[in-house]
């Protein structure tokens, strides 16, 4: 591969923000060299400087607060670092074009598609206004949109998040650029139209011989492109090797932690490892030390923690399942009848309704103590709504919720007060959940204040203290601010917060869907810990599928407001009844060596 | 990377919002002096007859000891002793004339906001003529009728700052309530306060206090607040409205329904402190407008009664003699300062409060 003369070479890269006294060097001393053709993955988690390297090639970055301190960054023959800014507008979107994560704010939503591509062409190609047109709706065809017509007459917010994407790369491929930097394009998908992103990305790579560099956080998606990866931890590249050797061999401790603590389909882990599992930080604060897992660590992983615990009678049917049933005798904890949740859609001056959006349309299941049931889906499928409509935070249409036998959804004033104490929830963003102006001490004693638990204010505190003990928080933590601590560690903080009242019963919705996958696993270790100690029962939602069945001991699936199929996880993944959830499972990267090494194999000879 | 352990040692101490909030408003240079001049204005205000006036601070009359300078500040505050012993606002003279064992402790300057000094009254102290231009014995020149202008401009400080804060302050409290109850209520409760709101914007603030003028048989200043209050509120109350409305779908309400804390719980302690600091804002833009509507009545005439000494009232002197210059610049340049100050105050507060602005910035 390394043949063809690189497109593009970065030199000692030094980006940085902020004055001295306070700087942050956002990417430290980076060198990567892409060739013609070649497809460049560059993987880290937030904060790792992958998005401010490729940022950095365009001078994209804020011109107040960074600046690109030392490097080079020659592309054929110029160096872009200090190219004047008139000469870089020539190279930016003509030679080098850049596709988002978010395709629903990347177009202007005022503006129809066509008028978008008509702009970017103008600016690239040029030419008449017929032609201009005829440019626009072959691009569109290329990237496989089906009826270019109806999507260039459309407004953004009028086509799909997928076709979004489609029209921000047929913008981007107007001016048949040369290197193609598609930052994170498929985080905010799901992940059946992730892959035929990915699907089309590689066919126009091979079609038209681009270069690509690829930014994603997911080494599986990675895995799905590159030919070459990067891995970035904190500003610097830690390793750099093709495809196939860095998930064969990965050398770096760090490599290793990220490769291990996704949770995988294939894999039957009760826990997961955490990058701690392999490095960790030495005292001085910039070295890292290697650690290795002993065999015994690793047996430890696959048996710590409980078997799955199975609806009664699912053995019955799938005998090969690992895992112990519930006694017939037990009684659900919860159990859900016909739930509808319907939203009216109203019209006009009078506000009439005109129809309704069936989010949550007759769903029924069980879930009994101690179990934790998967709830998964794409977006739109009503997952989050049904969790809401559990906990009472949407107004229910029909069906019944009974908690312990008694029908949740009659009970009003106190007697609702102290049902909710018993189930609580753990949202998706860390950010958002907490209220900025309590400390962490008010917002855990609060909710105990308020369902008499604890004898005395002391006592309360003693409790605060020891939840965050519990939640692998230290107490030192209870006088600060919400603003002051990490996503996952904010996280953490949320989880002590719903554990405070005592629940039985705890609803995670998307709760690591927006962390860091090291800090994912550290969190749903937490959960699984959390479940073993206090025997919680959990409705753990996601989109993720690997998530959930590495959660759940029961899964469902759910699709346009409805249970598609709902089994032992094991089960559902392995033999999968509908065509829904085969799908689903299909379209999740695959980044097994053979899957890898069959992709190269099938690629075009650069 | 989630390393909660090493993260303790980096910690800076903590900080609440109020006092980040704080923090960020008092970096920068402008806010700092537009609250200096706020603070100035204030101090000017409350200490206005230390500073000028012809009544004593303290004096000893007929055994006891009086305040009389009080009386600048409401009439009543005056001892009743000095009317019935006929002092008719005249105590340099009256004072060792009726009880020669007294003494006094006189304001800085010896200059009066409401009528002109006499030549015979005080030592050193000449005839006030009329418009006569800034001089030693007159700082900021006098006006058609001989008063001094700087004890009028510092008398008339008071007005401009009760204005804004009195005004202001019915019609936060009054936004607030209103834009809480209809943002966290909804349904036909929201609607009924929007409507209400709607009609209240219809009503021009000027012409009903034009109105008020007409109607009540002696307007003080306090009506005219009360007026401007009535109905500067609605910008307040829909702000607030609008970030309850927003406040109550995020996660943090959401989980504190969850948690089951009470309704009176989650308005006072989760929602209200995050909805205020947008609403400050308002405010401070609301006390810069009141400032100017108060000037602006006086200025036509129908502003602050005689006793009161406003700053609006000298520019309308300044109208009819309009080659007296410093009937114009002084108080115009005072409205201007306090004007601008509050403005700079409410745009650092809101850059201050809002994160998508403070990133911004940087």
């Amino acid at each position: 591969m390394g043949v063809a003369a690189p497109v593009l070479k970065i030199d000692d890269l030094r980006t940085v923000f902020g004055k001295p006294p306070h700087q942050v060097i956002a990417v430290d001393s980076v060198s990567l060299s892409l060739a013609a053709g070649e497809t460049l993955g560059i993987v880290g988690e937030s904060g790792s400087g992958k998005s401010v390297t490729a940022l950095s090639i365009l001078r994209l970055l804020p011109a107040g607060s960074s600046r690109i301190e030392s490097g080079q960054i020659s592309f054929l023959g110029r160096d872009l670092v200090r190219l004047p800014a008139r000469e870089l507008r020539r190279v930016r979107g003509k030679e080098i074009s850049m596709i988002f994560q978010e395709p629903g704010t990347s177009l202007n939503p005022v503006f129809t598609v066509a008028d978008q591509m008509a702009e970017a062409i103008r600016l690239g190609p040029g030419g008449s206004r017929k032609e201009i047109r005829d440019k626009s709706e072959q691009l569109l065809h290329e990237v496989g949109i089906r009826d270019p017509l109806r999507v260039l007459a459309s407004y953004p917010h009028q086509i799909s998040g997928g076709q979004k994407q489609r029209v921000m790369i047929a913008m981007a491929l107007s001016s048949d650029p040369k290197i193609l930097i598609a930052d994170e394009p498929t985080t905010a998908l799901d992940v059946t139209v992730q892959a035929q992103i990915l699907d089309l990305l590689r066919e126009l790579r091979d079609r038209r011989g681009m270069s690509i560099i690829f930014i994603s956080h997911d080494l599986g998606v990675i895995s799905q492109i590159a030919d070459h990866v990067l891995v970035m931890y904190r500003g610097k590249i830690v390793e750099n090797a093709p495809v196939l050797d860095l998930f064969r061999s990965p050398k770096h401790p760090y490599t290793k932690g990220l490769l291990a603590c996704r949770p995988r389909l294939a894999q039957n882990a009760r826990k997961l490892t955490t990058i701690a599992d392999f490095m960790e930080l030495a005292p001085d604060g910039i070295t890292l030390l290697e650690r290795t897992l002993s065999p015994s660590d690793r047996k430890k992983l696959e048996s710590e923690g409980r078997p799955p615990l199975l609806h009664p009678g699912s053995l019955m049917i799938d005998p090969t399942l690992t895992g112990t049933e519930v006694s017939a005798a037990t009684k659900p904890i919860l159990e859900v009848n016909h739930l509808c949740v319907h939203f009216p859609i109203r019209k006009g001056v009078f506000r009439r309704q005109v129809g309704q959006v069936k989010a949550v349309d007759g769903i029924s299941f069980k879930v009994y103590p101690g179990q934790t049931l998967g709830l998964v889906g794409e977006s739109g499928c009503g997952k989050t709504t049904t969790g809401r409509a559990i906990l009472r935070l949407v107004p229910t249409t029909a069906g019944e919720i009974l908690f312990e036998g008694r029908n949740f959804l009659n009970v009003r004033g106190s007697t609702l007060r102290q049902l909710r104490r018993r189930i609580q929830v753990v949202f998706q963003d860390p950010y958002s959940s907490l209220n900025p102006r309590l400390t962490v001490e008010a917002a855990l004693i609060g909710p105990m204040r308020s369902h008499g638990i604890g004898s005395s204010a002391k006592d309360r505190r003693d409790r605060a203290a020891t939840l965050m003990e519990e939640v692998g928080l230290s107490t030192e933590h209870l006088r600060r601010y919400p603003h002051e601590f990490s996503g996952g560690q904010r996280q953490r903080i949320c989880i002590a917060r719903s554990l405070a009242v005592e629940p039985d019963f705890l609803i995670c919705d998307e709760s690591v869907s927006a962390l860091d996958v090291s800090v994912q696993a550290q969190i749903l270790n937490l959960f699984k810990e959390l479940q073993s100690r206090r025997g919680l029962t959990y409705i753990f939602i996601s989109h993720d599928l690997a998530v959930v069945k590495f959660m759940a001991d029961m899964m469902a699936v759910m699709n346009g407001g409805k249970l598609v199929e709902m089994g032992p996880a094991e089960s559902v993944y392995r033999h999968p009844q509908q065509d829904y959830t085969k799908r689903l499972i299909a379209a999740i990267p695959d980044d097994s060596l053979e899957m890898i090494e069959s992709r190269l194999a099938r690629r075009r000879p650069l | 990377m989630d390393n909660s352990k090493n993260d303790s040692r980096r910690d800076p101490p903590s900080r609440g919002f109020a006092r980040e909030v704080a923090g960020r408003f008092f970096s920068r240079k402008l806010a700092c002096l537009a609250t200096l001049v706020v603070i100035f204005l204030t101090l000017v205000a409350i200490f206005a007859p230390v500073i000028v006036g012809t009544k004593p601070v303290v004096c000893r009359y007929k055994g006891g000891i009086y305040y009389p300078s009080l009386g600048y500040l409401d009439r009543e505050w005056e001892h009743p002793i000095f009317r019935i012993d006929k002092f008719r606002n005249n105590y340099a003279k009256n004072l060792p004339k009726k009880d020669p064992d007294s003494w006094a402790f006189w304001p800085m300057v010896y200059q009066d906001p409401i009528r002109r000094v006499r030549a015979d009254e005080k030592e050193g102290v000449p005839d006030s003529e009329t418009l006569q231009p800034p001089s030693i014995h007159h700082l900021f020149g006098t006006d058609p009728a001989g008063v001094d202008v700087f004890a009028k401009m510092v008398h008339g400080t008071r007005t401009a700052l009760l204005v804004g804060f009195v005004s202001m302050g019915i019609a936060a409290l009054l936004g607030i309530v209103l834009g809480a109850v209809a943002g966290y209520a909804g349904g036909w409760i929201d609607h009924f306060i929007n409507r209400v709101i709607e009609v209240v914007l219809c009503v021009p603030t000027l012409i009903l206090i034009l109105a008020l003028i007409a109607i009540v048989p002696k307007p003080t200043i306090w009506h005219m607040m009360a007026v401007i209050g009535l109905t500067r509120w609605t910008d307040i109350a829909r702000l607030t409205r609008g970030e309850f409305l927003r406040l109550r779908q995020s996660d943090f309400v959401q989980a504190a329904v969850a948690l089951g804390i009470s309704r009176a719980a989650i308005i006072f302690r989760h929602i209200l402190p995050n909805a205020l600091a947008p609403v400050l804002v308002p405010i401070t833009f609301g006390m810069a407008g009141a400032v100017q509507i108060e000037a602006g009545l006086s200025f036509l005439g129908f502003g602050t009664p005689p006793p009161h000494p406003s700053w609006g009232e000298i520019l309308d002197d300044g109208r009819a003699n309009l080659t007296c210059w410093w009937l114009v610049t002084f108080p115009g340049l005072a409205i201007f300062a306090t004007v601008l100050a509050y403005n700079i105050i409410g745009e650092a507060l809101q850059e201050a409060t809002d994160p998508r602005l403070r990133d911004a910035r940087r």
